[in-house]
């Protein structure tokens, strides 16, 4: 998508340092609040038609989340940061600083690493947060250490902010799209495009689309679902869905909903406010603690929003995601709510026709389902 | 090549029947079942009464040596786990799925608590997230940080106080007391066995070498079920001293071996006959592998190391990165450049292997580096550890095959 690249050129222009995180959670106000630019590095689906680098170092039965990231480093795109941020995120991420440092250093553009390690204990068994709290601490002096600017508490206040805000903003966008005024795809189209800004500008823009979507109608109908995963669909899928008659009213996606879905409290320590932002995340599979209410959490939404349904959105090679779905589904079932795992590989946008099959088939489920005593 | 089974190789049956034997039969007389990650310290358990414990992964790698994985894969396919998960999962959902029917253990023993850890890969932790909403067993996860340098004295102490909590959890659940001295014991067993296993990897050094990988492969099996007990101590104490007979006389497995190859990854179980009888009708021989070689070391290097007679827990610790996935590529070829250069190998075989992401993400830059720095050919072919419709024999064997044309061309130059 363009405005990914253009994006990216305005953050070259503020002439402040980028600092590309692999995903899933970074802790983003950290890097805000120390002047750098932090950029999560998914959404790239877009923006990454090949994977010519990435696959001259890692296997294609990779996830394409990682392929992509690696990606973007390792081609020209990379050329714009100024550092890398990962965390235990995945087994495969948490090789990938390693393979991304060999590759820069062949391209001859090395740039500093910065890792931490989240705990992963469940909570009740071993006490991790001054574990964490300690990580926390480590990676603010090596930032320091390496951009020469110094952490402050105040500026810290001021990013969590402005990233609560965010997700605010975020959250009510997806009310917008459950009530009507949005669809889906508008809502995905404004997501990407608010991708790779500035948190500023971030807001500023979410504003506008949220201003312009209050003066339309809301236009509910079809039957409202929820989708589940670590990305969302592609446009195109997205587009099947709702061409099929079903409404995505609310969503369990890592880049999404399980981002936004929670704020921690303001007024806390640096340190504190991250022990709070892991210990209640939104329940992630890659959050090894959280997995154990992933069901609930799902239950809960669902209930919510009058979703009848779930499509589950496969990303290829997604162990995390896989080893749970014959568990979700299950659980589903015997809550009488229907659902469907749809796969997406890295070159599924081209190739839709049976996803297409699928959905069209849910839909049928869906409409007989609400029929049913 | 020789085929017929060596004394060692008997005891080896008898260790691991004699293994499953007792655990089904404690189970049944009300000890307190554990199940496993390989890398758990099973140490912790013998240090008490009655708390027995099964390893879940080496009972997968049993079913796919002995034919059965993909039975065990398809069973857990057809509950909606997909082909792209990790075979060991699925031979072990599948089995569980199905009441142990076709496991040549008939399965593991119901377990009271399942201990998983991330160190090799959280997806373990996955897995056994599976069992534990399955079966409503308790999971205790062991959180060990991943390794990019030397493991770091903070990430040590965080591994201790898991350790101690897991005792904690025991404790709790079984009414049992953990005792220190029974546990310092099961250590002093591990270090003794673990001493004799590194002697026995040792004969590789000759040449021709007195042991192949497959034979580290079948032989590693005590020290995944078996550590801490006099049984593991004295397997290989035996294995150690038949070999030693069968160099003396000039018994080995490659006669006149002219290959000296590496393999990087986890067996292939399915194939162990067949690949290693195919390479040494090649005169190739794999002396060695990085998955028989991280055993009783720390991350990067393949070196004991030894126990310092102070706190077994924390070496306990100390060990718990040194198994290959739980630590990064530059640890990785270190050790691996060490034992490269010391067993002389003429090329690497790297497995990329489909079931074990984290193992194999290293391996495209590992290869660059073997071949570009270091000037070994090697090779990358496709396998799946425990599930042999994904494997392509002749495909490999081609490519085993261009390696070894690869190291002639290389003696020529």
């Amino acid at each position: 998508m363009d405005s990914i690249k253009a994006n990216l050129l305005k953050l070259r222009e503020t002439r402040k340092k980028i600092l590309g995180c692999l995903p899933l959670y970074p802790p983003m106000e950290i890097f805000h609040a120390m002047d750098l630019i932090p950029v999560t590095l998914w959404g790239l689906r877009d923006m990454i038609r090949t994977l010519d680098e990435s696959d001259r170092h890692i296997q294609n039965y990779s996830c394409s989340v990682a392929r992509r990231a690696a990606e973007f480093i390792l081609s020209e795109s990379g050329m714009m940061l100024d550092g890398i941020f990962a965390y235990n995120a995945c087994d495969t991420l948490r090789n990938l600083p390693e393979i991304l440092s060999n590759g820069l250093q062949d391209a001859g553009r090395p740039l500093p690493m910065f890792q931490i390690h989240v705990p992963m204990v469940p909570s009740g068994q071993t006490d991790a947060k001054d574990y964490l709290c300690n990580e926390i601490l480590s990676l603010i002096r090596l930032l320091e250490k390496t951009f020469h600017i110094p952490f402050s508490s105040d500026r810290f206040q001021d990013s969590v902010e402005k990233y609560n805000e965010v997700r605010n903003l975020y959250r009510r966008m997806e009310k917008q799209v459950a009530s009507g005024k949005m669809t889906f795809q508008d809502f995905m189209i404004a997501f990407h495009s608010s991708g790779f800004l500035p948190v500023e500008d971030q807001i500023r823009f979410l504003s506008g689309e949220l201003d312009r979507c209050c003066n339309k109608e809301s236009k509910p109908g079809n039957h409202p679902i929820m989708i589940s995963g670590i990305l969302p669909p592609p446009l195109p899928v997205i587009q099947a869905i709702e061409k099929a008659g079903l409404r995505i009213v609310c969503n369990d996606i890592a880049s999404l909903g399980r981002y936004y879905g929670y704020s921690p409290g303001l007024n806390a320590s640096v340190e504190q406010y991250f022990v709070d932002f892991y210990e209640n995340h939104i329940p992630c599979p890659t959050l090894l603690y959280s997995a154990d209410n992933r069901m609930e959490y799902m239950i809960s939404v669902l209930q919510k929003t009058s979703a009848e349904g779930v499509i589950f959105v496969g990303e290829k090679f997604c162990e995390y995601e896989y080893f749970e779905f014959p568990y979700l589904e299950k659980r589903l079932k015997d809550k009488g709510v229907p659902s469907v795992l749809i796969e997406i590989a890295v070159d599924d946008e081209d190739n839709i026709a049976s996803l297409k099959n699928r959905i069209d088939a849910f839909a049928e489920v869906i409409g007989q389902h609400e029929g049913r005593p | 090549m020789e085929t017929a089974k060596i004394g060692a190789g008997k005891h080896l049956t008898q260790v691991i029947t004699k293994a499953y034997m007792d655990l089904h039969e404690r189970a049944a007389n009300g000890a307190f079942v554990v199940w496993i990650a390989i890398n758990v310290p099973a140490e912790i358990f013998l240090g008490f009464e009655n708390v027995v414990y099964g390893v879940p992964e080496s009972h997968a790698a049993m079913n796919a040596a002995k034919g059965v994985g993909v039975t065990q894969c398809a069973k857990a396919e057809q509950l909606g786990y997909s082909m792209d998960l990790c075979s060991y999962a699925r031979i072990d959902i599948g089995c569980v799925s199905d009441h142990g029917k076709d496991s040549p253990s008939f399965g593991l023993p119901k377990p009271d608590l399942i201990v998983s850890n991330n160190n090799n890969c959280s997806l373990l932790t996955k897995w056994f997230d599976v069992h534990h909403r399955q079966m409503g067993v308790p999971h205790f996860l062991i959180d060990v940080p991943f390794c990019y340098q030397p493991q770091k004295e903070k990430d040590r102490e965080y591994i201790v106080r898991q350790f101690r909590d897991l005792i904690r959890v025991i404790e709790q659940m079984s009414g049992q007391k953990f005792n220190m001295d029974r546990f310092c014991q099961a250590v002093d067993h591990s270090i003794q066995g673990v001493a004799h296993w590194k002697k026995f990897l040792e004969f590789a050094d000759r040449k021709p070498s007195g042991i192949t990988a497959f034979d580290s492969f079948v032989h590693m099996a005590p020290f995944l079920i078996q550590r801490g007990v006099p049984a593991f101590e004295e397997h290989y104490r035996l294995l150690v001293e038949e070999t030693e007979q069968r160099v003396a006389n000039c018994v080995f497995p490659v006669p006149e071996e002219k290959y000296r190859l590496f393999w990087d990854n986890i067996a292939p179980w399915h194939q162990l006959r067949k690949m290693s009888s195919r390479l040494a009708d090649l005169n190739a021989n794999i002396v060695g592998a990085t998955y028989t070689s991280c055993i009783g070391t720390k991350e990067g290097s393949f070196d004991l190391y030894p126990f310092d007679n102070t706190d077994p827990m924390h070496f306990l610790a100390r060990t718990q990165n040194s198994y290959i996935c739980p630590h990064g590529l530059e640890l990785r070829k270190q050790a691996m450049a060490g034992v490269i250069r010391k067993l002389k190998i003429d090329g690497i075989i790297f497995a990329s292997n489909r079931s074990c992401k984290p193992y194999s993400i290293t391996q495209m830059d590992q290869q660059q580096y073997f071949f570009n720095q270091e000037g070994i050919p090697t090779v990358m072919i496709e396998v799946d550890h425990a599930d042999a419709r994904k494997y392509s024999e002749e495909n490999s064997f081609l490519r085993i095959e261009a390696l070894l044309e690869a190291i002639d061309a290389k003696r020529a130059a």
